[in-house]
């Protein structure tokens, strides 16, 4: 297993918003993590590579266990993708790409740069290399900062609500990119509402409600033949455009 | 005008050649203040209760007395137990860790009003919180403190005056000497006020020139 997610609990003073969730990951898998809001699916995301380090449960790494010791190692086979893509404001999108490597993976400045280019290259954004995230629209940042991820030459990707900070028009470029790099065999965990994404691109969905995991399986059954009531009532509201 | 204008070209360079001292003197405080400034912020933002206590008796205390007072007790007081300075280290020294007072507190909201995101995304990234803060944080907050600390750097350019109290022979205790010398105190005190003025507007318009150039979109 490339990822396993051993019964993570997680407060927030007395609210409970992970109720004991695990699950495993394969090599090349993608999973979409959907749910109504407040159920715990971003929480669960940044317990995954401690962002917020969960009260009890354990993640593993290619087998290894992620600890206060080995955060920053492991952090970089676990790159994160943020809903309000958090690109370093005074750095060139280049730039922005290019200093993990230069920072963290050992690379000189030229190969660290060469790099990034073809990173950018491959989400679409070469010819604004040399803009600040500022110059950028929304989905040209978000696709930056999956660069940004791609440039460390992780394991795995999580993604946070990718999407939900853009306008709709814009949505669509980011998950052609996130398709291609699920067929391109990258392990990718998504927190997202986006269903087509979910239909074209995951290899499993998992629902959840209130701090734990309702359902869980293909897209194919869990769309098309939910077992629970509850990931049908849910299915409901966001395929007949409620809030969520 | 013209007999000032006369009294300022005979006076000029026995003043000027205070200019070097001023100068040295603000530059090497300044310089102390920056660094002493940044290790301040850094613990007051970052650091544990004891070194978080440490820097903010520090910042109180520099802030909450005067600087005359501080440069009199380094370079008078100090003596008693047996830490002897000559007139001008004691100046930069006294002025250095007064700035670096208010320094750290500049660099403490800039770095404070950089997005937390910024740090979250260094250390998704795989940076520790100081590999974080020297390649993210540190980058912003400084293109961001740039014109409160030009602020700084002007005060403390004209604060270099006060060292004439501790025998430091500057501008300003060159001028006192002129004045006691010709009886022209009005004459002389108007030539390095007009001296302090091209100064600071030089220096003012130096660091608009390094805010403009470090300048970036949305920062």
């Amino acid at each position: 297993m490339l990822l396993r997610v051993e019964n993570i609990h997680k407060s927030y003073g007395a609210v409970e918003i992970l109720k004991g969730v695990s699950f495993d990951m394969a090599p090349g898998q993608s999973k979409v993590i959907m749910g109504p809001s407040g159920t715990g699916k971003s929480t669960l995301l940044r317990c995954v590579n401690h962002l917020t380090p969960p009260d009890q449960g354990r993640i593993f790494v290619e087998g290894e266990e992620l600890t206060a010791k080995n955060l920053n190692s492991m952090r970089q086979k676990v790159a994160f993708v943020f809903q309000d893509f958090n690109l370093f404001t005074h750095l060139r999108t280049v730039e922005n790409v290019a200093i993990g490597p230069r920072k963290l993976r050992g690379f000189g400045k030229k190969a660290a740069l060469d790099l990034a280019y073809k990173e950018l290259e491959r989400v679409g954004l070469s010819d604004r290399a040399d803009a600040y995230p500022a110059e950028l629209s929304g989905g040209q940042q978000q696709r930056a900062s999956i660069a940004r991820a791609l440039a460390m030459e992780p394991k795995l990707i999580l993604f946070d609500e990718p999407t939900s900070a853009l306008d709709p028009e814009l949505t669509g470029e980011v998950v052609s990119v996130m398709n291609k790099l699920a067929s391109e065999g990258m392990t990718m965990l998504v927190v997202s509402h986006e269903i087509g994404f979910a239909r074209k691109a995951a290899d499993e969905v998992i629902f959840m409600e209130g701090g734990k995991i309702i359902e869980q399986g293909p897209p194919s059954q869990l769309f098309e033949a939910p077992q629970q009531e509850r990931t049908r009532a849910f299915l409901n509201v966001i395929e007949h455009g409620g809030d969520e | 005008m013209s007999a000032w204008l006369d009294f300022a070209i005979e006076h000029l360079p026995y003043v000027l050649q205070g200019v070097p001292t001023t100068l040295g003197l603000w530059v090497s405080a300044i310089t102390i203040g920056a660094i002493l400034g940044l290790v301040l912020a850094w613990a007051r933002i970052y650091g544990n209760r004891p070194i978080y206590l440490i820097a903010t008796i520090y910042v109180e205390i520099f802030r909450g007395t005067p600087m005359l007072v501080q440069m009199l007790f380094i370079y008078l007081g100090l003596p008693e137990i047996g830490i002897v300075f000559d007139p001008l280290t004691a100046a930069i020294i006294a002025i250095g860790l007064n700035t670096a007072a208010y320094q750290a507190e500049y660099l403490r909201g800039a770095v404070r009003s950089v997005p937390t995101g910024q740090m979250t995304a260094a250390r998704a990234l795989g940076m520790g919180r100081f590999q974080g803060f020297v390649n993210i944080i540190l980058p912003q907050a400084l293109r961001r403190v740039i014109p409160q600390w030009s602020n700084e750097a002007i005060l403390e350019l004209k604060y270099t005056s006060i060292a004439y109290a501790i025998g430091v022979t500057e501008i300003t205790a060159r001028a006192e000497k002129i004045g006691y010398e010709t009886f022209q105190f009005f004459e002389v005190f108007l030539l390095i006020a007009a001296i302090y003025v091209v100064m600071t507007s030089v220096v003012a318009q130096l660091l608009l020139l390094l805010e403009k150039k470090v300048s970036v979109p949305g920062l």
